[in-house]
């Protein structure tokens, strides 16, 4: 029996991606793997702009509300779990559910489970629409529920989960440590992320950006090395030279052909994007030949497993990394997410849960 | 020691009107020699696609007058000072790179074949201005680093397209882990391709082959793969997929293959279409729902060619060839670019009868 009201700041006219309106919905049906809880903080996400904005595709599922990057206390949990009990402070990402018994999902792959349920914006088997974060409460399966370390502040830890697992899983899986060189392209919520963590996990940090304004921030952030892609040549410094290149890339440039970042990587090396633009920007056109000079490869990731979620929280908690946020009640969503949209955020936007108060 | 090989090869002369596939013999200055050089009387000359994308200039300006061919058998005339592995009368093979800088990270790691300073067979400049000429020829000269000796078990008539077919598509398979439990995918079952099932297979690797020539099924079955289908979607299960494809059509979306990949799979071309036909348009979200990758490859290191004869030698593999004369080669030409082949053509030096 919920004691929680679950209320949002939603979309409901899509002609006004920006205006939000507070509206209740139905939670999803609570199941025995289930894990509620009352949230205090969201992130502001590219991906909600991309959603909100239709820019990945018209929307059916209105109204809508958006966010991925939640913290919140447990208010109670299913017959299933034992993780987590009421009082604990836990974080939801960018999923909530998978099918937990594919290949995938049982090798430590839930993030690329064919059958995926995605925070936002998708359908439960029972039909409920998933409604994100902007909002006073969530329901999620447990293996998307995360403990938060005690020395991560709430609003340190709620960015973490989008933005920060996105760029973590694809540096672990690639080995960035001690000894390797990874470049990051753009330096935004997801880019600060991965400079931080990949200066963590003790990689050296080659961070490009095209904002004048951000280079000193790169460098205090602690890259080693911090590279204006105004010039034209900007590349040709360092050829061969990266292991992995984490592209933050949101909206490709047709004059900016993939070979200049493949151009940057030694033999084998890869080009991962985490970017993911609107459905009517394709990747610049490429040629087979540009792909041969070092072998290299151009890749995604998407966010990551909860193995990988747990070990970033360690990491961070260990090594004091925390984000550059800015912090706005949740009632001013409007003026965040503009921010997010115009590129002007430094580096995350975090709102306050103001709907109603948690105890 | 030998100083009195002629080099004299079919080459395309550029003096118009000869087509593209018309060849004339003609004498030509091989590079100078060097201590680290390996001279070879050429017996045997593996027609590549390779050879037809430069001499239809389809991959941009060639430098004609230019003699193609770089899938190299032949016996070993005389050897520099600094070569110690090698000794005349032996008989070795030469692929389609023949210089390297030899001290840069890449060639300091075994991947001399992506030194960015590497030379290929034929169409290249040495750095003293000789322009390199390929196999359909009487003769080469070399790097020894570039030189792979033939084990006697493996014929030369089927050794030399395992010095570029074999060895492109070998090198990819090792490096990305072709073996038992994977799920191996080649695109396009011709020269290429059909060494890409071979080794495969030889690796241990399940195999499925795709192929829009349906009277080339029976043949596929015989080398050994596991699965023949014509483009039917397979649920993202495979590691691995070489694509041999060396014409992109712009309508069939790379997603008809990325979607087929396993997490974390990789889609790795080997096939180099002309410079006019690029990759079909790609969105940043088909790499999303595998994390999968897409790249390239090229050719193989000496490492990788010496590891890749070892295999052809101890499990007995044969490549599917059909060999003619030298004096053929524009038959064999026009039959690469007409696809008729199966599943190359191996011309035999005849040059010094002439």
């Amino acid at each position: 029996m919920s004691e929680l009201e679950f209320k949002g700041y939603a979309l409901t006219d899509p002609a006004a991606w920006n205006e939000f309106s507070l509206v209740s919905y139905p939670p999803k049906t609570f199941l025995a793997d289930d894990v509620e809880l009352a949230i205090t903080h969201c992130g502001i996400c590219g991906s909600d702009v991309h959603t909100l904005t239709q820019g990945w595709g018209g929307l059916s599922h209105l109204p809508l509300v958006v966010g991925h990057e939640i913290i919140g206390i447990v208010k109670r949990v299913g017959a299933n779990v034992s993780e987590f009990k009421p009082g604990d402070r836990v974080g939801v990402g960018a999923q909530i559910a998978s099918c937990m018994e594919c290949k995938r999902c049982k090798s430590g792959n839930e993030n690329y489970c064919m059958k995926m349920i995605d925070t936002y914006n998708d359908v439960y088997p029972d039909g409920v629409i998933t409604q994100g974060g902007y909002s006073t409460a969530i329901r999620a399966h447990q293996q998307f529920v995360f403990h938060i370390p005690e020395a991560i502040a709430s609003k340190d830890a709620a960015t973490m989960l989008c933005a920060g697992l996105t760029v973590f899983s694809p540096l672990l899986r690639n080995d960035a440590g001690p000894g390797k060189k990874v470049g990051v392209i753009g330096i935004g919520g997801l880019g600060h992320y991965a400079v931080l963590f990949a200066k963590a996990l003790g990689a050296e940090v080659y961070a490009f950006t095209h904002s004048p304004s951000k280079l000193d921030d790169a460098k205090k952030m602690g890259a080693d090395h911090v590279i204006s892609t105004h010039d034209d040549d900007f590349y040709k410094a360092y050829d061969g030279e990266l292991d992995i290149l984490i592209s933050t890339i949101d909206v490709f440039r047709p004059d900016r052909p993939l070979k200049v970042y493949l151009s940057m990587l030694g033999v084998h090396g890869k080009f991962i994007n985490v970017g993911l633009p609107d459905h009517n920007n394709p990747l610049p056109p490429m040629h087979a030949f540009d792909l041969q000079p070092n072998g290299a490869f151009i890749g995604g990731s998407h966010i990551g497993s909860k193995t990988e979620c747990l070990e970033m929280l360690r990491v961070a908690a260990e090594r004091g990394v925390k984000p550059w946020i800015e912090e706005l009640p949740m009632s001013q969503a409007k003026v965040a997410i503009e921010a997010v949209r115009s590129g002007k955020v430094r580096y995350r936007y975090v709102l306050t849960q103001d709907i109603a108060p948690v105890q | 020691m030998s100083n009195t090989i002629q080099f004299k090869g079919y080459a395309l002369t550029g003096k118009y009107p000869r087509k593209w596939s018309d060849l004339q013999v003609l004498s030509y200055q091989p590079k100078t020699f060097q201590p680290d050089d390996v001279e070879i009387a050429i017996t045997h000359c593996g027609v590549c696609g390779s050879d037809v994308h430069t001499l239809t200039q389809g991959w941009g300006k060639s430098k004609l007058p230019l003699v193609v061919g770089h899938e190299i058998v032949g016996k070993v005339v005389r050897v520099g000072d600094n070569v110690k592995d090698i000794k005349a009368g032996d008989r070795v093979g030469v692929g389609a790179q023949i210089g390297s800088c030899m001290h840069c990270k890449s060639c300091e790691s075994d991947y001399e074949n992506y030194c960015p300073k590497g030379i290929p067979t034929y169409n290249g400049e040495y750095p003293d201005g000789v322009i390199s000429q390929g196999g359909y020829s009487t003769a080469i000269r070399a790097h020894q680093q570039f030189v792979f000796p033939i084990p006697h078990e493996i014929e030369s008539r089927h050794a030399a397209s395992m010095m570029c077919a074999g060895l492109t598509v070998y090198s990819p398979l090792k490096t990305h882990g072709a073996g038992p439990g994977k799920k191996v995918g080649v695109v396009g079952i011709g020269g290429l391709g059909h060494y890409a099932v071979l080794w495969a297979k030889a690796m241990g690797a399940e195999v499925y082959a795709f192929t829009h020539d349906s009277s080339k099924m029976d043949d596929i079955k015989k080398m050994g793969a596991d699965h023949i289908d014509f483009h039917k979607p397979l649920s993202r299960a495979l590691d691995l997929i070489i694509s041999t494809r060396d014409v992109f059509d712009q309508n069939m979306s790379l997603d008809t293959y990325l979607s087929m990949l396993f997490v974390h799979g990789k889609f790795v071309t080997v096939g180099l279409p002309d410079a006019n036909n690029v990759l079909p348009e790609t969105h940043a979200f088909s790499f999303v729902p595998s994390g999968c990758f897409l790249g390239g490859s090229a050719i193989g290191s000496k490492k990788e060619c010496l590891e890749m004869l070892d295999l052809a030698r101890s499990k007995k593999i044969k490549p599917w060839i059909e060999e003619m004369p030298m004096c053929d080669v524009k038959k064999a030409l026009e039959g690469v670019k007409q696809n008729k082949v199966r599943y190359r053509y191996i011309l035999t030096q005849d040059i010094e009868n002439k």
